[in-house]
């Protein structure tokens, strides 16, 4: 086994492992881990209508921004 | 009479009381009329699924938990507002909520689930784990009252907490620990994979070529784990050095670094071994142990949310017959306050109108309802239960007992490590010597041999070798077999530390109420004349909650196999004396003397117990002698303890006489009683000021504060949840016997922890003088430690031997 190889094997899966590292840390960070015992329940009652709330969220704060954004663009529009 | 699960919430009741509906075809049984409004409401808004997913969890019946909705208001007052409402930067509002109620998962996800189908709210996770809930909203388009509401409509209930206060901190804590961990096992693990190459290489020969590669990669793995997952060390040692101390922080830290240092040195200039395995795992095992202390600090912190997230941050003033919701803070000495049934008294006071009786428990541990009229005072904390009561604040909320008892408990939380500061000292002074003794060898081998790399070494192997091991093995190992054998036996100790500091103890301080005895005053003594009818009397007993119903209504199951279920009309309570109940024009009485003589009636009084008499149409048919029972065996394990050397007191917020009682039954010679909680506090203090070690055993948030100052406190499993978490011990199993368990298992693994110091310490006058005079290459160093590992880790398994009395 030539050197060369021998390098590229531990760098690679160094590289690997580290990529699986920072999503972990991530994961930490954001608060994935916060709650135990969700977690682990999560298995259990994840389904459809959970990713259908979690879009209904999401739309709903972009409705909320775009209302504060019109809000801003009228308090800087001249008076008439 | 066959009994059904309520469709809501799962509680059985027989038959006949349930309501009875037809949904789609089919027969649903309810047990009230609010478990009936919520099972209707998630099916209207598709919400159905909830109940597959509940399963067989019981729930509180809905008409329990929900409450009146007349408070609603103060969600939105200014003050409240200022408290808890954190404004964000888009125009939203923020707000950490306790939700009470939640029992299982299903319940997390209903209350998630009707929270995101609310219009204006944008963000709502509850934590399963300690029930607490962060939210997000437009209050544009919702208020918080609404909010409120829409979660009691479901049967839950909400207050709100002040996650600055000590939350947001200790999850910061957590989370850089974690993080910091992570990255340190990482790297170990990563490390020691191309260590074994490394040490079959050592064996079998290797090219430069190829360890150059190995040392390169270690170096690259080991960098990030020494300054970043051991900052800590880092910066334990700098704040160590600032004020002249050296700790297990300065050791760990210099003796990675310098391995560290020396690795380097090593890689570049192609001589010697690299130590780089050694770096990460000092210190991903020591960072490992001090995440365990944070954790647990974490839980205390979530109880303490708790207990002040229940208390009102209002109160209703009454001033020129003006009624007003004035914040706590702003009430002053002489402030006329209204307290109405269900209500928790924050501020502390004397009654100037009204009577009522009011639940102490929470203070007194003792669970009967104390009647107060004009002119007794009022503590804070107590529950007022059945009416409205006038009182005058004679303390401002600062100084009222509950705030101080929130108080002493943060406080002592802080300053619960003492056994670890004495660790933290001996090992400060064992780190010193071996920096001393490391630092010597160093610039004895440089000026007596000359050889500056070889002087390093060994300076580095003294370091290296009497950090980690035997001695780091000694306790952990003992103790670990210790926990796991009492574990077993339903004795949980919540950290190793504990085991050692319980065998030094000398003095055992006793609660009574729910401790040495059961808690539950059942009947002694029974007198019954012709006529009487159980099952009138169980069903008047059924509609209190008293403790001495209760206990009347176990005995009457127990005894009579025979009793209908009857219903009773205009059921009234009296005011902590007794049951007044009609039926077919008949009128049944239910209570103590002093009810049954203002009817008129004459009735025995003289008894050492507490009496319940029963009398229908001023005829009394029967009465009934309770008292609370002792635990099972607990004189015999009282005497036990006695015989192992330990002094006992007994500390009760209940009575003289019935203190003296139970102590004279179970040989219990020194007794305090009418104790509050500081007192039992100051009484422990006390003994510490004598140079005690002591023992705390209790059950309620009465014995919370005495729990957290003694040194060794123990819970009983069925105790409060403030009392469980502050302490350190919990017996499972609810008895004293446990307790004697608790106190051989402690001493036995105290004399191993001793026993494997002694041999450990042996090992490090052995080995580090070797070290100190050139003996201890690699090999031998890892043949030596895996030995003296294997005899400390034999040794601690002798401890599993230990028999105990009675069992197996």
């Amino acid at each position: 086994m030539s050197e060369e190889i021998v390098i590229l094997m531990i760098g690679v899966s160094t590289f690997l492992g580290a990529l699986g590292l920072i999503g972990l840390i991530w994961a930490v960070k954001t608060g994935q881990f916060d709650d135990h015992s969700k977690f682990i329940d999560a298995t259990r009652h994840d389904n459809e209508e959970d990713l259908r709330d979690a879009a209904m969220m999401a739309e709903k704060k972009a409705a909320h921004k775009k209302r504060i954004k019109e809000l801003e663009r009228k308090k800087c529009m001249p008076a008439d | 009479m066959s009994h059904i699960a309520c469709t809501h919430c799962n509680l059985t009741f027989s038959e006949e009381v349930l309501i009875k509906e037809e949904v789609q075809g089919e027969t649903r049984y309810f047990c009230c009329k609010g478990c009936q409004g919520v099972y209707h409401l998630l099916n209207a808004e598709g919400l159905g699924t909830f109940y597959d997913k509940l399963g067989d969890t019981q729930l509180k019946p809905a008409s329990e938990t929900s409450k009146s909705d007349s408070d609603l208001g103060k969600f939105d007052l200014e003050g409240f507002k200022n408290k808890y409402i954190k404004n964000h930067e888009d125009d939203l509002c923020e707000i950490h909520l306790i939700i009470e109620g939640i029992h299982c998962s299903a319940c997390v996800w209903l209350n998630e689930k009707v929270l995101h189908k609310t219009d204006g709210i944008m963000e709502a996770s509850i934590n399963y784990t300690n029930n607490k809930a962060k939210i997000v909203w437009d209050p544009h388009s919702v208020k918080l009252s609404h909010i409120i509401q829409t979660i009691r409509s479901i049967g839950y209930n909400a207050y709100p907490y002040d996650p600055a206060l000590q939350e947001e901190r200790a999850v910061a804590t957590r989370k850089t620990y974690y993080t910091r961990i992570l990255v340190a096992v990482f790297g170990s693990m990563n490390i020691m994979w191309l260590a074994i190459a490394h040490y079959a290489g050592y064996f079998s020969g290797i090219e430069q070529s190829y360890k150059n590669i190995l040392n390169v990669a270690q170096f690259i793995l080991a960098t990030p784990v020494l300054f970043y997952s051991g900052w800590i060390f880092f910066r334990g040692a700098y704040y160590g050095y600032k004020n002249n101390i050296v700790n297990m922080d300065t050791l760990v830290a210099s003796g990675a670094l310098l391995a560290y240092i020396y690795s380097i040195y090593a890689m570049v200039t192609l001589r010697g071994e690299v130590y780089f395995d050694s770096v990460v795992m000092i210190i991903t095992f020591v960072l490992v142990g001090k995440y365990l202390e944070v954790l647990s600090k974490k839980q205390a912190v979530d109880t303490l949310d708790g207990i002040m997230g229940s208390t009102p941050t209002e109160v209703t003033t009454v001033n020129k017959g003006i009624k007003a919701l004035v914040s706590v803070e702003n009430i002053i000495i002489g402030d006329a306050i209204e307290l109405k049934p269900g209500e928790r008294v924050v501020i502390d006071g004397l009654v100037l109108s009204g009577a009522a009786s009011f639940d102490e428990s929470s203070l007194t541990g003792e669970n009967e309802p104390i009647y107060k009229q004009k002119g007794d005072s009022i503590l804070s904390g107590s529950l007022c239960l059945d009416s409205v009561v006038l009182y005058e604040a004679n303390k401002d909320v600062s100084s009222s007992l509950l705030t101080s008892i929130v108080n002493l408990l943060e406080v002592s939380m802080s300053r619960k490590p003492r056994i670890e500061q004495l660790a933290n000292t001996i090992s400060g002074y064992f780190s010193t010597t071996i920096l001393v003794i490391s630092l010597l060898t160093f610039t004895g081998w440089y000026f007596f041999m000359g050889d500056f790399e070889h002087a390093l070494i060994i300076g580095i192997s003294v370091i290296v070798i009497a950090c980690p091991c035997a001695l780091g093995l000694a306790t952990p190992m003992a103790t670990l077999v210790g926990i796991s054998m009492a574990a077993k036996r339903g004795i949980l100790f919540k950290e190793a530390g504990f085991l050692e500091s319980m065998a030094k103890s000398d003095v055992l301080f006793l609660d009574k109420t729910g401790t040495i005895t059961e808690g539950k005053p059942s009947v002694q003594h029974v007198h019954i004349e012709d006529g009487f009818d159980a099952s009138l009397l169980y069903a008047l007993v059924s509609t209190s909650n008293h403790p001495i119903s209760k206990g009347i209504a176990a005995y009457l199951s127990q005894k009579y196999d025979d009793i209908t279920s009857i219903v009773l009309q205009d059921i009234q309570s009296i005011d902590a004396k007794g049951l007044k109940a009609t039926y077919h024009k008949q009128t049944l009485i239910g209570g103590n003397a002093s009810l049954l003589k203002e009817k008129g009636l004459a009735v025995p009084m003289d008894s050492e117990h507490s009496l319940f008499f029963f009398a229908i149409d001023n005829e009394v048919l029967a009465y009934f002698e309770l008292s609370d029972t002792l635990r099972e065996n607990a004189a015999d394990a009282i005497d036990d303890i006695k015989e192992m050397g330990v002094e006992i007191v007994m500390l009760t917020g209940d009575h003289e006489k019935s203190a003296q009682k139970v102590a004279s039954q179970v040989g219990i010679s020194q007794v305090y009683s009418k104790l509050l909680p500081q007192d039992k506090a100051n009484i422990i203090d006390e003994y510490h000021k004598q140079g005690h070690v002591t023992v705390m055993v209790g059950d309620g948030i009465n014995d919370a504060v005495a729990l957290a100052l003694s040194d060794i406190s123990i819970a009983m499993g069925n105790g409060a949840d403030i009392a469980i978490d502050v302490s350190d011990v919990v017996l499972l199993d609810d008895k004293i016997e446990s307790l004697h368990e608790a106190y051989i298992l402690s001493r036995r693994t105290y004399r191993g922890i001793k026993e494997n110091l002694g041999f450990s310490l042996l090992y490090n006058v052995i080995a580090v003088p070797l070290a100190v005079m050139g003996f201890v290459n690699p090999l031998i160093a890892a043949l030596s430690m895996s030995l003296s590992s294997l005899v400390v880790v034999g040794n601690s398994l002798r401890i599993k031997n230990l028999k105990f009395r009675n069992k197996t």
